[in-house]
């Protein structure tokens, strides 16, 4: 069968509003350049509602969205009993001078829940999580350097970015250290380099970086890493705030059968709601409380009543056991499609945060193609960037995103004969 | 931030390498260059490029290195070689004295022609013929730029250093387009349509482009408008676009 086109010519006048009052139109990742909007023709810009595995944009086109708000949506959008915990406690306050007690519950919870987690601190987005982590390694260790992961991603602060960035200054990066991943003994040299200046490492639990096949921690990767942190005094920080929740509740770094010294939550911390959340070891207590870093809304009460009914429904349902039975059904359908149409799809990363490449060129064109064919036929995924599941997606979601796969693989297919 | 030496291979090899183009696309600047004899001019600067910018009837071929060349310019620094593009600095041969007429009568009035294009005037570009050769140079000038920045400056070579290996295409619709090569993180830039590329950055018109070399528009927002195409590797395109920010530091 044809799948409908998607039809975008509200979203096309909204982008034009908007790039008179809005720097770039739609800025980072949401946008149409960060976002790789290839051709741009086959995105809408502006959603108009969401509800469970879908969005609407506001030409009316249903989304089965792949890309879950780039994380944040993990039960589905508009989750009846988040929502509800969210708008009850609105009735009783939410950004007030004296912090609600939910605090107390939430961090209680992430503390016998998360497994590295003696104490948790807030704030609202990522970069306020990865941030803190940095500054109070320092803080604990008086050292200044940091090793990174290359390919990695920890925000947006000057300190997160590269020397070649617009408006980072080389004093701003300058005590950055960069490693590959799954390189123990690049990161020993590394160490040797510079022994007693390392304050940190930091690093995402797995290499899901963009632009590139997603890659898993080697067997004993992560067991070294941490040995070499404890025998250095290096303070080990995971940064879970992509992975967070969908692989393991008790952290990414218990997934992984280690213990990360500093944790850092957000994305699907509250299922939408704006959260995130640090969380450390006993001895880094002292000196994460020593910090001056805080903000206007990083002790609202509504996120914290929406964090606290998000993590006790994720128990409730098994949320990570969920999602990977639905990627790996989601996944097996799409390599099957692929390969009935003479596609090679290489799927990478953890299944409930599947990275998808079409390897039949070196380009990443075709792959763009068939992305842009998905997108246009309702079904939103990312020809860069890792997806998200979510526990609302249906097996008849499923069933439908194959078909279409199906169906796009047969356009692609046609538009690039030279490949087949 | 900017250093004197990158700054003198970007004015070696793209500014001054875009006589190539002046020469191919204008009939004046063909008949101010003719000679009877090849005169080609070379430029050797102490701790810095070298190369030959040799003139055949009319035409204009611009090569690294300056050991074939019958008129030398010997610059004794980076920065007196910048001078010149400054017009602070009063260039001396070495050798072929006997050239110095078209040094000073057929190549200073072509690069004149040249600053002309370079830098216009909003009255200057109402002319439609002037506003696509003006165009065209500051395309060719800034796609040599890219590669120079990539190889020389320390931040370009930061950016340089994350570009896999492949060709990535520069191009304007209706216009002229260029590749820039890279391997082992090396970047030359090559001023044709490649063949076979791996990345495309695409600008949708002549005045996107010209807008775009002026910084009066918005790149994002016309990547979002479906002005500027982007397609394959972006992450090549990504750092490419990172030492494109760099030219406007250095040609600015």
């Amino acid at each position: 069968m044809a799948f409908k086109i998607n039809d975008y010519t509200k979203s096309n006048e909204l982008f034009k509003r908007a790039t008179k009052v809005i720097p770039s139109g739609v800025y980072g990742h949401l946008g149409p350049a960060e976002g790789n909007f290839i051709p741009v023709s086959a995105w809408p810009f502006f959603s108009e509602r969401a509800e469970g595995a879908y969005f609407w944009d506001v030409d009316g086109n249903k989304f089965i969205d792949y890309m879950c708000a780039y994380g944040p949506n993990i039960l589905g959008y508009n989750d009846p009993d988040v929502d509800a915990a969210a708008f009850e406690q609105a009735k009783f306050g939410n950004c007030t001078t004296s912090p609600s007690y939910k605090m107390v519950e939430l961090a209680e919870l992430l503390v016998d829940t998360v497994n590295c987690a003696d104490w948790a601190f807030f704030a609202k987005n990522g970069n306020d999580a990865t941030s803190c982590a940095v500054l109070t390694a320092r803080n604990a260790t008086h050292r200044k350097k940091i090793i990174f992961v290359n390919g990695f991603y920890h925000g947006v602060s000057a300190w997160t970015q590269k020397i070649d960035y617009p408006g980072v200054l080389p004093e701003d990066v300058a005590n950055n250290l960069y490693v590959d991943w799954n390189d123990v003994a690049g990161l020993e040299k590394i160490v040797a380099e510079n022994k007693g200046e390392i304050a940190a490492f930091i690093s995402t639990p797995y290499m899901h970086g963009n632009y590139k096949d997603n890659e898993l921690p080697a067997d004993g990767y992560w067991k070294k890493v941490r040995e070499i942190c404890t025998r250095e005094g290096i303070v080990l920080i995971v940064d879970d705030v992509r992975a967070g929740w969908r692989l393991d509740l008790a952290g990414s770094d218990h997934y992984y059968g280690f213990e990360a010294d500093l944790i850092c939550f957000c994305k699907a911390l509250a299922n939408g709601w704006n959260v995130s959340a640090i969380c450390g070891k006993e001895w880094l207590k002292d000196a994460v409380s020593g910090l001056s870093y805080t903000g206007s809304y990083w002790m609202s009460a509504v996120p914290f009543a929406a964090a606290i009914r998000n993590i006790n429904k994720l128990k409730e349902i098994d949320a990570p056991k969920l999602l990977r039975e639905k990627s790996v059904k989601l996944l097996d359908g799409l390599k099957g499609a692929a390969a009935n149409n003479g596609f090679n799809l290489v799927v990478s990363g953890e299944p409930s945060l599947f990275y998808l490449r079409i390897a039949n060129d070196d380009s990443m064109m075709i792959h763009q193609d068939w992305v842009a064919e998905m997108v246009k036929r309702g079904i939103f995924i990312s020809s860069h960037h890792n997806h998200f599941m979510n526990a609302a997606v249906s097996d008849e979601d499923i069933k439908h995103t194959i078909e279409v796969a199906d169906e796009a693989f047969k356009i692609t297919k046609k538009m690039h004969p030279e490949a087949f | 931030m900017t250093d004197a030496r990158t700054l003198a291979y970007i004015n070696l090899y793209a500014v001054l390498g875009s006589l190539e183009n002046l020469c191919e696309l204008s009939e004046d600047a063909r008949k101010l260059v003719k000679t009877d004899k090849p005169v080609a001019i070379g430029f050797d600067v102490k701790g810095g490029p070298s190369a030959t910018l040799t003139f055949t009837d009319g035409k204009c071929k611009f090569t690294a290195g300056c050991e074939k060349c019958n008129v030398k310019l010997p610059f004794s620094s980076c920065e007196k070689f910048n001078g010149i593009i400054d017009g602070t600095v009063t260039p001396i041969p070495s050798k072929g004295f006997t050239k110095i007429s078209f040094l000073l009568k057929q190549f200073t009035p072509l690069t004149d022609m040249l600053s002309k294009y370079m830098r216009p005037t909003e009255e200057d570009l109402k002319d439609e013929k002037f506003f696509e050769l003006s165009t065209n140079l500051l395309f060719y000038t800034i796609a040599g730029a890219i590669s120079q920045i990539g190889n020389n400056d320390e931040i370009g070579k930061f950016s340089a250093h994350h570009i896999p290996d492949g060709v990535v295409k520069i191009a304007i619709s209706g216009g002229p387009a260029a590749a820039i090569e890279v391997k082992d993180h090396k970047l030359t830039t090559v001023k044709q349509n490649p063949e076979k590329y791996r990345a495309l950055m695409e600008f949708g018109s002549m005045k996107l482009a010209h807008d775009l070399f002026d910084g009066k528009v918005n790149a994002i927002a016309k990547v979002g408008e479906g002005e500027i195409i982007m397609r394959g590797m972006i992450n090549m395109i990504d750092n490419i676009n990172r030492i494109l920010d760099r030219v406007a530091l250095y040609l600015a």
